[in-house]
């Protein structure tokens, strides 16, 4: 999950797949900017088929808390 | 009012990235203007430009900021970077309160735009870039460079037609002029090169239709003319006071002395036939620089390659100069790589201050036979020798803004 996760935000934000790290928020990892996170909450809606909203992830989440997030939309 | 130093030159345009190569092309007359290739442009009357295909090959801008935007912002983020290296600034070191940013633009960043409105109009709104927004402006490149070098002094873009960025290089001066500032970037960029920003250009029925022969089609003041081709690019310059950059020991390219601005006030479309305003411009810009008529030693054309508005500028410079128009040497260098609409002006100006420094008056393709025999133009494909200490370059959008400038040796 985390993988896939990291593997949809090399694609839609361009940054290197070391750069994004598990349990650092995206702000301290990759200076996330707001625009990026509304593309970011729409790539993985798409990506896992979930309704997510944007107050459901955001730039002080790690991989780690987006992993469970999406996790539980997953199937509901 | 003061004269303000030109220290450093950025210049992305057809006939070449970076100043050595552009002017290389330049006196050598040779053309660069083709058949449109990044789409399939052939239904348009008009389906030639002057193109940059290898903008990647220069580039210093990461992925993750170019897929934010516009391929004019991108020209104006390298022609930015190759100013303040040739000026041998680091931004760093400069008070960022105390730069400013004065860009000009005519239409946007309309490839970005397009693509995301067809996106709107098949996928729905979530299939728009959340970057369209600040992607397509005319302000969008200002705002890229300013947040690229952490720029935050005064700053502004000019949207006046073809005259953009030409008055973005007058109000730089102003600025600096009054102190306000310690230096500025300005200058303009376009990027006309999409299917929507072709129609309209089309639309304005000033394009030249000679698409058989495309190196021939820009041919201003010349009995065959038949309209103007686009073309796309960046031309950006490091402006500072004189005493700042002879402190700093910089080179400096030339001084820009003198500036003036007016407007027909007669159609939407085209100007007043006959060139009064645009004389009033000259006169204000000579004024200004303190430079009387007899002086000038170069003038770079605006050159539209439409009746009216070769005519119309002619009858300003015959009014400004009197006798000696037929003496002074002009030409439209652009003729070879098209007009950049929004950031011709400042590209005429960079062209010109080469052209200073080379002593070399650079020459008009495809003016073969002028059809109005009273300027001294510089008939013939190659660049001819001659010492220029002051120049005016005149720059004209539609409806008539008008807006002249001098530049003068160092």
């Amino acid at each position: 999950m985390k993988n896939k996760i990291k593997e949809v935000l090399v694609k839609l934000l361009r940054v290197k797949p070391e750069e994004l790290k598990d349990d650092v928020s995206l702000q301290d990892s990759i200076g996330v900017d707001s625009t990026e996170m509304v593309e970011t909450v729409i790539a993985l809606s798409k990506e896992f088929n979930i309704k997510l909203n944007p107050k459901d992830i955001t730039k002080f989440s790690t991989i780690s808390d987006i992993a469970k997030v999406v996790q539980s939309k997953i199937g509901q | 009012m003061e004269k303000i130093a030109i220290t450093g030159t950025g210049i992305v345009a057809p006939s070449g990235i970076g100043k050595r190569q552009f002017w290389a092309n330049i006196k050598s007359g040779r053309s660069f203007v083709k058949e449109i290739t990044r789409f399939d442009a052939s239904k348009y009357p008009s389906h030639i430009a002057g193109q940059i295909d290898d903008l990647e090959k220069y580039t210093h801008v990461s992925e993750r900021l170019l897929k934010k935007i516009d391929a004019f912002s991108h020209m104006a983020l390298i022609a930015s970077e190759m100013a303040l290296q040739d000026a041998g600034i680091d931004i760093k070191n400069e008070d960022p309160n105390l730069v400013g940013i004065f860009l000009g633009n005519a239409i946007g960043g309309w490839l970005y735009a397009e693509t995301e409105l067809r996106d709107l109009y098949i996928e729905g709104r979530e299939g728009v870039s959340p970057y369209m927004a600040s992607a397509w402006f005319p302000a969008a490149p200002q705002g890229q460079v300013s947040i690229y070098y952490g720029i935050k002094g005064f700053s502004k873009t000019v949207v006046a037609d073809r005259a953009s960025s030409l008055m973005a290089l007058g109000y730089a001066r102003k600025v600096l002029s009054k102190s306000k500032l310690n230096m500025i970037l300005a200058g303009g960029m376009e990027a006309p090169v999409t299917p929507y920003a072709l129609l309209c250009c089309n639309t304005y029925g000033a394009l030249s239709k000679n698409n058989a022969h495309p190196s021939e089609a820009y041919r201003p003041f010349d009995k065959k003319r038949d309209g103007f081709v686009i073309g796309e690019g960046s031309g950006i310059v490091v402006m500072e006071n004189v005493e700042r950059a002879k402190s700093r020991k910089a080179v400096i390219q030339a001084l820009i002395s003198g500036y003036g601005t007016s407007c027909d006030a007669v159609d939407r479309i085209k100007p007043a036939s006959d060139g009064k305003e645009l004389a009033r411009a000259i006169n204000m810009a000579l004024n200004d620089a303190g430079v009387s008529a007899d002086k000038i030693d170069y003038i770079s054309l605006d050159g539209l390659a439409v009746d009216i508005w070769d005519n119309s500028e002619i009858a300003a410079i015959k009014s400004v100069f009197g006798a000696r128009a037929k003496d002074i040497p002009v030409s439209c260098p652009k003729s070879m790589f098209g007009n950049l609409l929004g950031a011709s002006g400042a590209v005429d100006m960079i062209t010109t201050v080469l052209a200073m420094e080379h002593s070399l008056i650079p020459p008009t393709v495809n003016l073969d036979e002028p059809a109005d025999k009273s300027l001294n133009y510089n008939i013939g494909k190659e660049a001819k020798e001659k010492r220029i200490e002051k120049a005016l370059i005149i720059s004209r959008g539609r409806g008539g803004i008008n807006s002249a400038l001098v530049v003068e040796k160092p």
